[in-house]
């Protein structure tokens, strides 16, 4: 496999799921580029046929690095682009309770709620136990649950 | 709204930012031509590949990783020219390629092959058997054809005016229509008989 393989395959997956994670396009464009360039500094992928968990690694791994260099609210004028809008709940509602959960809870909910991940995929992403993924998706959604009722 | 062009504007800059790192060995991109589309490769020597289709062909990314490693990125810029050249060449404002092509991974012979194969001017015919005389072994025509057939490099090098000994037209990479098109854009329209030419056409 090439850079260019892994590139036309999966950034525009990265790209949704990174600007899903950051909820702003400069963000995700920032998170994109940190994410592909450390991938192509630390090749080869670790196991072949195996560079999708990993691009979702690093990428969550920048996002929760970049969540912790600044702690600034961002604006989640992008979300639109990926969240459901849901019958009696606001997109702007949601939008600020998402951006309320710290970037380990918020990124176990969008690739399982949004993107539809499985449970031992956000833990093969997070470098956690499937128990602690279920666990953060679950206090994701009870903090969501409380800032949209 | 879709997010394909926060995607393009975000490759763009990560193209840029990998190539100052070092991180660029060779640049791919895809051109619409005459011939539909057109995948085309260029390395630090030169052109590495010229496809028929949008997609690379596997054998070309192998030979390509082979010698250069993985660090195989689209990148317009590395093929301005290459793009630009083509451009002209099938607005009949071209007669010949000034780019350097890389042939590294091949054989000594098939790249005496591509080499004689090179020096077919613009509208002429040859045959297999006189590029195989030229590549310094006249009975090795049918190895002179498959070098030819397997041409990482069409159209620059033109191994579309390389017919069979008996004036039929031989095979393409590309397709026989393709091949038809180029010698009709070189010779003129109507200037490529349906089933070839006589084999006195030729010459010996």
């Amino acid at each position: 496999m090439t850079f260019g393989e892994l590139l036309e395959r999966f950034e525009r997956e990265i790209f949704a799921y990174v600007l899903r994670l950051s909820g702003n396009r400069v963000d995700a464009d920032d998170l994109y580029q940190d994410t592909f360039l450390a991938a192509f500094r630390s090749w080869p992928p670790p196991r072949a046929g195996n560079e999708r968990a990993w691009l979702y690694r690093i990428a969550t791994n920048k996002a929760i690095d970049r969540g912790r260099r600044s702690r600034r609210i961002v604006p989640l004028a992008d979300l639109r682009l990926a969240a459901p809008e849901r019958d009696g709940v606001t997109l702007m509602d949601l939008k600020t309770a998402v951006r309320a959960l710290p970037t380990g809870q918020r990124a176990a909910f969008v690739l399982r709620k949004v993107e539809g991940h499985s449970y031992a995929e956000v833990a093969d992403v997070l470098g956690c136990s499937e128990e602690a993924a279920r666990s953060r998706v679950a206090e994701a959604m009870k903090k969501l649950k409380e800032a949209v009722r | 709204m879709t997010i394909e062009p926060l995607v393009s504007e975000a490759r763009e800059r990560l193209i840029a930012r990998a190539k100052r790192e070092g991180l660029v060995s060779v640049g791919y991109d895809v051109m619409d031509s005459l011939l539909g589309p057109l995948w085309i490769a260029v390395g630090p020597r030169g052109v590495l590949a010229i496809h028929y289709g949008a997609k690379p062909d596997p054998r070309d990314l192998a030979r390509i990783s082979r010698t250069y490693g993985p660090a195989v990125l689209p990148d317009r810029r590395s093929c301005d020219r290459v793009l630009t050249e083509l451009d002209q060449y099938f607005a009949h404002r071209r007669r010949s390629f000034d780019l350097d092509v890389d042939l590294t991974p091949l054989t000594p012979f098939q790249r005496r092959v591509l080499a004689a194969t090179a020096l077919v001017p613009y509208g002429e015919l040859t045959t297999y058997r006189q590029v195989a005389r030229r590549a310094g072994n006249e009975q090795a025509s049918r190895a002179a054809g498959g070098a030819i057939g397997s041409n990482p490099i069409p159209i620059v090098i033109p191994c579309h005016r390389v017919v069979a000994s008996d004036g039929s037209l031989g095979g393409y990479a590309g397709g026989l229509p393709a091949k038809r098109r180029l010698l009709a854009l070189e010779r003129g329209e109507g200037q490529v008989p349906e089933g070839g030419w006589p084999p006195a056409h030729l010459g010996r």
